[in-house]
């Protein structure tokens, strides 16, 4: 269906309550829609494309309405349904009911906006802290930052006791041994079965929509690096891709096919990370030693290429920062050929292994239903047997030349997560492998102009944790008006809780690992007797030696 | 030896650090992870990664400490045994770079625990947060000389 066919289809359903619509480019489709109708918007998409995911939510100050846009990418475009409410009043009905993927985007909202959304099931802070001001919006455009000192108090755990006798609450973090992002995590345990888990996120945010607001497009390609630090070559190739699409920048194809390279190295260092952490937290250390030390292989790449480990610094606005040498591509080609051989050798130890099938199959379903209600995508869905892979369904770069299959798995569990990264690194060796034998000879970057045309866009790309979201608006200036990302981890962790229902304790830091939030084991957990109010503290080692999942990490 | 000389001896030959992510972008942090694998192995240092803050000598940050870390960050340093000591790894743990001026960060973590041994760098190579353990490996040994009685 083209773009053209939608919105007709979509005008004639609508009709007065479409205000205004637009199709600014290829699969991307702007809807404004009468105050009180995105419900019937969203609604008429959902029963027309049932695979219809919710991307995210973008709140847009517009000095005295608050606009909201509903990204929903719908299998042929991504609509933005978009609605505006007055500042002083900002209520809204919550869409839960119809997509229960929306529950996290609409707190978020709620959090930095100021937006109530009425029939949420649980509308309350997202990112700030506890100690946050009631009444300050940090994304509204007319917020200051006043120069108050934060209060530095620890307020004592939420220890909610259940009137339910036979469960225990269980806190998770925010601080954790293995790795990564401080997040922190109340499981409810009836005996060793997990009830219910919430997450509480933030520990991490740093305001970096904001920070993005008050630095030039061309600096903020180094800010959105900055976003995550694995996945960091998507961040940028992704907000690029959105202001070349704004000043409609041609970006020369040899630029693309670097891209391509660079973003498919990332994803292999990222998913080979992943794969090593999972045998951390199975209780599996050598598979970790092991594929971390293939990983530096690939580290090596990326530093003669881009001239870092990590922070790869690859692409930018109209291109990429550099080329790439013959003698380079040659060894690119050369290293991941007996890369792949070891790929093929952890592709048959999560296999057969009899302790990773144990540990990880029927572990931690998530139904292939419950994975598109809750718009999981990468990785986590497609472990589900959800298709969702941007680089196939909305091809940017050079991926629409070049073959590759897109990987999904039927049997939903961790196992499965795990194995849909084990093939997406052979592929990702193949794509690299025929991008490096079919580069376009050219220029690898154009001169753009500091000031970006007014205008919006909407750039996605598949980042290693799946879709990765930008929405950029620009009102003619050198300076971005609003910066949108939506990073992959968020729209996965809200699966969680289906995920962990009826799982052991044991099974969290391996259905942690599957997801690939990368916060899997922890520091300590309190304990709460709830017949008798004590606590007390266990480390993660007393915890593991109880569990027996063996590793003294 | 003295059993002073012999307590400096021990506590150089096996520090064994405590890893806190204060709101880093993980970049820092998979490099601190790398350190334990074999190409750099730091553990021929006696360094030994602590799931607990009370068996730790060495609390290693990174990242800018962000409003909603920062009270955790400075318990979790109460909760280990002296001597302690920090290492901020990273640009943004040693002054809160790029995000000094966001309003959720208080910029470097030295805002909220006293920092031993800064490594810079966006992010720091694992040799250099190698380099920055043995220096303060280094500056415990000569504390300890210092004030031998």
């Amino acid at each position: 269906m083209s773009e053209k066919n939608f919105m007709a289809a979509f005008l004639e359903w609508l009709g007065d309550a479409v205000l205004d619509f637009k199709v600014p480019h290829p699969r991307r489709v702007f809807i404004l829609v009468k105050y009180g109708y995105h419900k019937d918007a969203i609604s008429w998409l959902l029963k027309k494309f049932p695979l219809t995911i919710i991307s995210t939510i973008t709140g847009v100050d517009l000095s005295d309405m608050i606009e909201l846009n509903y990204h929903l990418w719908c299998g042929v475009a991504e609509v933005t349904v978009r609605t505006r409410l007055p500042k002083t009043k900002p209520i809204i009905e919550s869409i839960t009911d119809l997509i229960p993927g929306a529950a996290l985007y609409e707190r978020e909202v709620f959090d930095l906006f100021g937006v109530v959304f009425l029939g949420h099931p649980d509308l309350k802070r997202l990112l700030l802290p506890e100690s946050w001001p009631q009444d300050q919006y940090p994304l509204r455009k007319d917020w200051r930052m006043n120069n108050q000192a934060p209060i530095l108090e620890v307020k004592p755990i939420e220890a909610e006791l259940s009137r339910d006798k036979s469960t225990v609450n269980v806190v998770l973090g925010p601080q954790h041994p293995a790795l990564h992002e401080p997040e922190r995590f109340l499981f409810k345990v009836d005996g060793e079965i997990v009830v219910d888990v919430e997450p509480r996120l933030g520990y991490a945010h740093r305001g970096i929509e904001k920070a993005a607001e008050r630095l030039m497009f061309f600096q903020d390609v180094h800010l959105v690096e900055r976003v995550c630090g694995i996945c960091n070559v998507a961040h940028t190739t992704c907000f690029c891709q959105a202001v070349e699409l704004l000043g409609d920048i041609d970006v020369p194809p040899r630029a693309k096919y670097l891209r391509v390279i660079i973003h498919e190295l990332n994803r292999i260092h990222s998913h080979l990370l992943l794969l090593g952490v999972a045998g951390l937290e199975i209780g599996f250390e050598t598979l970790f030693q092991y594929i971390w030390r293939d990983r530096e292989i690939i580290l090596d790449l990326m530093e003669k290429a881009t001239g870092n480990r990590v922070m790869a610094e690859f692409s930018t606005i109209g291109g990429v920062r550099r080329d790439l040498t013959s003698t380079l591509a040659d060894e690119i080609e050369r290293k991941l050929n007996s890369i792949k051989k070891r790929i093929k050798f952890y592709r048959k130890v999560f296999k057969n292994d009899p302790i990773i099938n144990l540990r990880t199959r029927g572990v931690g379903v998530l139904k292939e239903s419950d994975a598109l209600k809750l718009s999981v995508v990468g990785p986590v869905a497609r472990g589900s047997n959800v298709k969702v892979d941007v680089r196939k369904h909305d091809p940017y770069a050079a991926y629409d030349e070049i073959p590759f299959e897109e990987i999904t798995y039927d049997d939903c569990d961790s196992w499965a997560r795990f194995m849909v990264r084990l093939d997406e690194l052979e592929e990702s060796i193949d794509i690299i492998t025929y991008a490096v034998n079919h580069l376009p000879s050219g220029p690898y970057r154009v001169r753009v102009p500091r000031k970006i045309p007014e205008g919006e866009s909407v750039s996605r790309v598949e980042a290693p944790r799946g879709e990765l979201i930008h929405y950029v608006k620009s009102n003619g200036t050198a300076y971005p008006e609003r910066v949108k990302i939506r990073s992959p981890t968020l729209g996965n962790i809200i699966s969680m809780k289906a995920m962990i229902k009826g799982c052991y304790i044991a099974d969290i830091p391996t259905v942690m690992a599957s997801l690939d939030p990368c916060f899997s084991c922890t520091d300590r957990m309190v304990f709460v007797d709830v017949r008798s109010g004590d606590r007390w503290v266990w480390s993660i080692n007393d915890i593991k030696a109880r569990m027996g999942s063996g590793s003294e990490h | 030896m003295t059993h002073l000389n012999l307590v400096r001896w021990a506590r150089v030959k096996s520090p064994w650090i405590l890893h806190f992510n204060s709101g880093a972008c993980n970049a820092c942090d998979i490099e601190v992870v790398a350190l334990l694998t074999p190409r750099y192995d730091i553990e021929r240092f006696g360094v030994l990664p602590k799931a607990t803050p009370r068996h730790a000598d060495i609390l290693v940050v990174t990242g800018p400490a962000t409003r909603q870390a920062a009270p955790r960050l400075k318990r979790i340093y109460e909760q280990m045994p002296e001597p302690k000591f920090v290492i901020a790894v990273g640009t943004c743990a040693c002054s809160g770079a790029p995000f000094k001026e966001c309003y959720n960060v208080l910029r470097g973590v030295d805002k909220v625990v006293p920092v031993d041994v800064y490594v810079p760098g966006c992010p720091p190579k694992p040799e250099a947060i190698l380099y920055g353990i043995t220096k303060l490996l280094k500056k415990i040994g000569g504390v300890e000389a210092s004030d031998n009685v």
